[in-house]
């Protein structure tokens, strides 16, 4: 009796806890600029597995500084290089697990009905741009490269009073948008993300900043890091590249030193 | 520092003309408030009573929507003044004076509507204007309701924040105290680098409300 039941009390619990067992919540921290990417991604991946991902989007700075103060997250997917760096440098990030996920380019924008006809980035000097919105450069990795661009163009004293930071890339997009200010500087992505109510002008010279490269790598104060790299690396996975591809991100390394956008 | 003392100015720049166009606007109409009666006035007063209970970022957002480039009334100052109030230390005023009009509005009506009424009356049967009764007799026995409203508002003025990052935005070297703050904390700088900033903002409000203190002190010893 005593050998029959307990095999059979095991089965049960094994039953029961299965389906806890095998499906699991992570929270992912991502930069806001491949948010509708992530969403995509998430379903195809929760259909596959199971497991749900429960993402917080933001400026990559700002969730750094989450990350650092002890937000419960498990992974981190980064606009920037700089943010990861720091991550791994502080030691809050498990070693090895990071990764490249997706490539972007620069653009600059104007809003849909700008009467201004922009042409060109050296355009923005002119006295009739009022305001110039960007990523706030100390938090946002958008705006650090779109900081990095005018510099190089040697644009950057010019039009320094006329700058308006936002507070992600997405609040730059919104107040072009809107057309509170004449032109912003967002990526590649979010212009095709918004579609025609704002208008690209002009790319940034890739080699006007550094490369916009999106990396991942996985908490190490998370308790579900396997699960966090299951999700992860599914965006490496053909799957998750063919989504990240439909939405505009570069996803294979460019043979060529070049990485200029695939601007639709 | 410099970052620190441009905040500051701006910051006292703002509050102090908010300040200015809130008495212009409240005083008068806590007047009328509290000697009229006339349909609808209950709502009015709620209305204007709102903002001290409702989320800034609310207030903000209609803001926003009013004063846009694209906006209800922003359409028309754009068109004939060419005047943008968003990213505009004047957008941060408006913000700040329908915020702090309520901590004005409130003690300035109950301080009209307790004001022995005989003397405006006998004011006015010895020949004076109504203007010069409000200027010559109310005005001055409500003051002391009038003063600290004054520096309530300025003090609310000072520290507002939700509706004002809606609409004056964090733009380079024209962030007010507050903004500064959410601005460096948001960018990952140390905290305690932050704490000229909260130390002048406390510091500010904390005097403004202990000049209430004082006042109230000094003027009710008068009276006695």
């Amino acid at each position: 009796m005593r050998f029959t039941l307990l095999p059979a009390c095991l089965c049960l619990l094994a039953l029961i806890g299965a389906p806890f067992a095998r499906s699991e919540t992570i929270s992912i921290a991502a930069a806001i600029s491949i948010k509708e990417a992530l969403l995509e991604a998430e379903i195809a991946y929760a259909k596959e597995t199971g497991d749900e991902v429960e993402f917080s989007f933001g400026a990559s700075g700002v969730l750094l500084t989450q990350i650092k103060n002890g937000a419960p997250i498990d992974g981190f997917i980064s606009a920037a290089s700089e943010q990861v760096d720091e991550l791994e440098k502080s030691k809050l990030a498990v070693a090895g697990s990071r990764r490249v996920v997706a490539m972007n380019g620069l653009v600059l924008i104007v809003p849909a009905g700008s009467k201004l006809k922009l042409t060109s980035i050296k355009d923005l000097t002119r006295d009739d741009v009022k305001k110039i919105a960007i990523g706030q450069p100390k938090s946002v990795p958008a705006g650090q490269y779109a900081m990095q661009t005018l510099a190089s163009l040697k644009l950057d004293q010019a039009i320094a009073g006329k700058i308006v930071n936002g507070a992600n890339v997405r609040q730059v997009l919104d107040y072009v948008q809107r057309g509170e200010v004449d032109a912003g500087f967002v990526y590649a992505t979010d212009a095709q993300q918004i579609g025609d109510r704002v208008k690209v002008i002009a790319n940034a010279p890739a080699d006007s900043h550094e490369p916009i490269v999106y990396s991942r790598v996985i908490v190490a104060a998370s308790k579900k890091q396997a699960a966090a790299d299951r999700f992860l690396s599914f965006l490496g996975s053909p799957a998750g590249k063919q989504i990240l591809e439909k939405r505009g991100f570069i996803t294979e390394a460019p043979a060529k030193t070049t990485t200029q956008p695939a601007s639709k | 520092m410099n970052d620190l003392l441009r905040s500051l100015a701006l910051s006292l720049k703002i509050s102090i003309v908010a300040t200015i166009v809130t008495a212009a606007l409240a005083i008068p109409l806590a007047f009328v408030l509290a000697r009229r009666r006339f349909w609808g006035k209950s709502l009015i007063e709620a209305l204007l009573t709102l903002p001290l209970v409702l989320p800034p970022t609310v207030v903000g957002y209609f803001l926003v929507i009013l004063l846009g480039v694209h906006g209800w009334i922003g359409r028309w100052l754009n068109e004939w003044f060419d005047l943008h109030l968003i990213f505009d230390w004047r957008g941060a005023v408006v913000a700040a004076v329908v915020v702090s009009f309520p901590l004005l509005f409130l003690p300035a009506k109950s301080a009209f509507a307790s004001i022995d009424r005989e003397l405006e009356d006998i004011a006015t049967v010895m020949g004076a204007s109504p203007l010069r009764i409000f200027w010559h007799v109310s005005l001055p026995m409500a003051r002391r309701g009038i003063v600290s409203g004054l520096l309530l508002a300025f003090a609310r003025a000072l520290g507002e924040f939700g509706a004002t990052v809606m609409i004056l935005g964090d733009l380079s070297g024209h962030q007010t105290l507050p903004i500064s703050i959410y601005a460096d904390y948001t960018s990952g700088r140390s905290l305690e680098s932050a704490w000229p900033t909260w130390l002048a903002i406390a510091s500010l409000s904390l005097i403004s409300l202990l000049v209430i203190l004082a006042y109230n002190r000094s003027a009710a010893l008068f009276q006695e």
